[in-house]
């Protein structure tokens, strides 16, 4: 078979970022002036540097659409930053055929006071399209965001929804060789969400080459032929597409056992008020967290307040798939009302989940007193607090097919009449 | 196809050619600013007019006839105030906004590849464009005043070109230094106001004692805002040094302002 020649080198990159070192945190006040007095005068400061891309090196062929997959940190974006240019690598060489452009944030640019016409010639523009191409390009842009009458409107009184499909309509209606895709699918109703997945498919098929960075693993699957997984900074998978999206989901997914402790698990500051925490998880009713279709699930967690008159505590249980699609929740009611720095036990049974054989990883949430609300008054998250698998009866997952959903719908009256 | 080759250290040969695809960014840019500035005004357009007439007014009334300062050769005070306020609006606008392109387009810049020095060449196009307003509205004072233009008139474009190279490569050099300390930004407005006072803006630079003229030429914006003056006032000699001075900065800061610019657009994004 006649191979497709080479359109994209990235050779050995590496990118280099100077990060402060940690320890800095724990410094005494006069200590931290010392040091902030000689890091003025000096230029080389207690900093020290971080990989954010170690030594990548692949190469791609024309009309390949490779996914490029990772966990948070893996360096994805960074690799498309320095694809497209937008910053320079520290190490390597990267080379490519054609014009780039990137979908990286779609909007960028865009201007509120501009009507939605001006704001198409400037977007296209600032992606390197000149006015002929943007006319060119003009009626099709105009039908895909569904804009319609209100194109000679400012932007800033458009819905957010046609805000995303006029910027969406531009970025995918560019001319070039290889597109750069960083998550943007995800704009937009579901309506104009699979319109958008269909555009893109569309100019696969053209054979343009596309470079996609996503955690949907679903939309991966849709639209690539080819993985890669990145892993600190380095690919340590590159090929097949399935076994490429099993790699990453065993890499992300941790252990599976009786007994965590939280106390060294990083959490993502901005959304809990550390009120309280979850200190340690035990699994009651199973060994390594498989369990059948029809068992309960049984867990022991060990908390600690770390305020006075906290006031309610209830606690939110998520469950996601093992690819992070989000599958179900349950809120609890306020169960403790403690006043005092202490610590407390919860026993929890999941009694009927009704979910579907596979595997899935548990968020654990303690809420103050309203366990509904997104981030309002969390003091506490974990992600994911433990991973566990439903087997069918027979002591296999595998005869749910992915397309049936996560969750089996149980109590359902069939009769003939 | 063209191919790109990506390189530490910026060894990146395109880099010019990709300045010309990219040309038309810098008009739309432009129009974005000028569009963008008026809408939603009810007199629009008219405040272009109306603050440097009433700056012009001000100016008048406190240096030329309070303070009594001396215009050039037989011109209006206030044709010379309103004279002397374009090049040096100009520079000194030019000076600002090139310093802190970086800054001030860093949302964008960090989505988008293009030319880093199309943002400012596009948000001075407008400047310019601003200032030919000004011109017209200095032609109607002079003909208001019965005080017509020569044929030296003609060159004003010249000397509009040279205020805005002047301060645009003056720009480029700090650009770089304003990413990595703030100070800059506090500092150039700071500077720019003070500036204005040892610039012949308000007064004639004859109004300078001979022995320190050439001190007071190594300012360089001394030579382009007398130089402008020049091609609007009748009786006014050329005044060879301070312009000779100030074509000696824009010699020395292009290069040294195109060399810290792109020092910096190749990985200012990691920094901002």
């Amino acid at each position: 078979m006649n191979e497709k020649p080479v359109v994209l080198k990235i050779e050995n990159v590496k990118k280099r970022y100077m990060i402060k070192r940690i320890e800095d945190k724990n410094l005494n006040k006069s200590e931290k002036f010392k040091k902030g007095l000689k890091n003025f005068f000096s230029s080389k400061s207690s900093k020290e540097p971080f990989y954010a891309l170690n030594g990548v090196s692949f190469e791609v062929r024309q009309g390949e659409k490779v996914g490029i997959i990772g966990k948070n940190g893996a360096g994805k974006s960074t690799l498309l930053k320095n694809i497209s240019r937008i910053t320079e690598p520290t190490d390597g060489r990267i080379e490519f055929l054609g014009k780039i452009s990137s979908m990286l944030e779609v909007g960028t640019g865009f201007n509120g006071e501009l009507t939605g016409r001006e704001n198409v010639y400037l977007n296209g523009a600032i992606l390197g399209m000149t006015k002929a191409e943007v006319d060119k390009k003009f009626d099709d842009i105009l039908e895909f965001s569904e804009v319609g009458k209100f194109i000679d409107t400012p932007v800033k009184r458009y819905s957010s929804g046609m805000f995303v499909r006029l910027a969406f309509a531009v970025a995918a209606n560019l001319e070039s060789d290889i597109l750069l895709v960083d998550e943007v699918l995800a704009v937009g109703d579901t309506r104009f969400q699979k319109k958008c997945i269909n555009k893109m498919l569309e100019i696969a098929s053209s054979g343009r080459t596309i470079l996609f960075v996503s955690h949907q693993m679903n939309t991966i699957r849709q639209l690539c032929d080819r993985v890669i997984v990145l892993k600190e900074g380095k690919v340590i998978f590159d090929g097949d597409v399935e076994e490429g999206i099993k790699i990453y989901n065993d890499d992300s997914n941790i252990e599976k056992k009786n007994h965590y402790d939280y106390s060294n698990t990083p959490r993502i500051q901005t959304f809990i008020n550390n009120h309280s925490e979850i200190k340690t998880l035990d699994i009651l009713n199973s060994d390594n967290c498989i369990y059948g279709i029809n068992d309960p699930i049984e867990f022991n967690i060990h908390c600690k307040t770390k305020k006075e008159n906290i006031g309610d505590i209830s606690l939110r249980i998520s469950i996601w798939r093992e690819d992070e699609t989000p599958v179900s929740s349950f809120f609890s009611k306020p169960f403790t009302n403690i006043n005092t720095i202490t610590d407390f036990n919860v026993k929890v049974k999941i009694k009927e989940h009704n979910l579907a054989p596979g595997l899935y990883r548990v968020i654990l949430t303690l809420c103050g007193n309203s366990s509904n609300k997104f981030c309002v008054d969390d003091m506490d998250n974990i992600y994911p607090a433990f991973v566990f698998e439903i087997l069918n009866k027979d002591g296999t997952s595998h005869q749910w097919a992915r397309v049936w959903g996560n969750s089996e719908i149980k109590d359902v009256d069939v009769s003939i009449i | 196809m063209r191919k790109t080759v990506i390189e530490p250290n910026g060894k990146n040969f395109q880099y010019w050619k990709d300045i010309w695809n990219y040309r038309e960014l810098a008009f739309n840019l432009a129009k974005r600013d000028i569009t963008v500035r008026y809408k939603q005004t009810k007199i629009g357009l008219g405040w272009a007019i109306i603050s440097p007439i009433v700056n012009m007014v001000i100016m008048t009334f406190i240096f030329g006839n309070l303070a009594g300062l001396k215009p050039d050769g037989d011109a209006p005070y206030f044709i010379m105030v309103y004279a002397g306020s374009i090049p040096w609006g100009l520079f000194s606008s030019s000076v600002t906004t090139t310093s802190s392109t970086f800054i001030s387009n860093a949302g964008i810049m960090k989505k988008v590849y293009f030319p880093r020095i199309l943002a400012p060449v596009g948000a001075l196009f407008a400047k310019i464009f601003d200032s030919l307003i000004s011109m017209s509205i200095l032609l109607v004072l002079m003909v208001f005043a019965g005080y017509f233009p020569t044929w030296k008139f003609i060159l004003f474009p010249v000397f509009i070109l040279l205020s805005v190279i002047l301060g645009m490569s003056a720009g480029l050099f700090l650009s770089a230094f304003n990413v990595k300390w703030r100070d800059i930004q506090q500092a150039i407005p700071f500077l720019i106001s003070i500036a204005q006072y040892l610039t012949p803006v308000m007064y004639s630079i004859e109004t300078i004692p001979d022995k320190y003229r050439l001190l007071y030429s190594l300012n360089p914006a001394t030579g382009a805002v007398h130089a402008f003056k020049w091609c609007i006032i009748k009786e006014i000699p050329f005044d060879f040094t301070s312009f000779f001075i100030m074509l000696a900065w824009i010699v020395v800061l292009i290069p040294l302002g195109i060399i810290s610019f792109r020092k910096t657009e190749r990985t200012f994004v990691d920094i901002v």
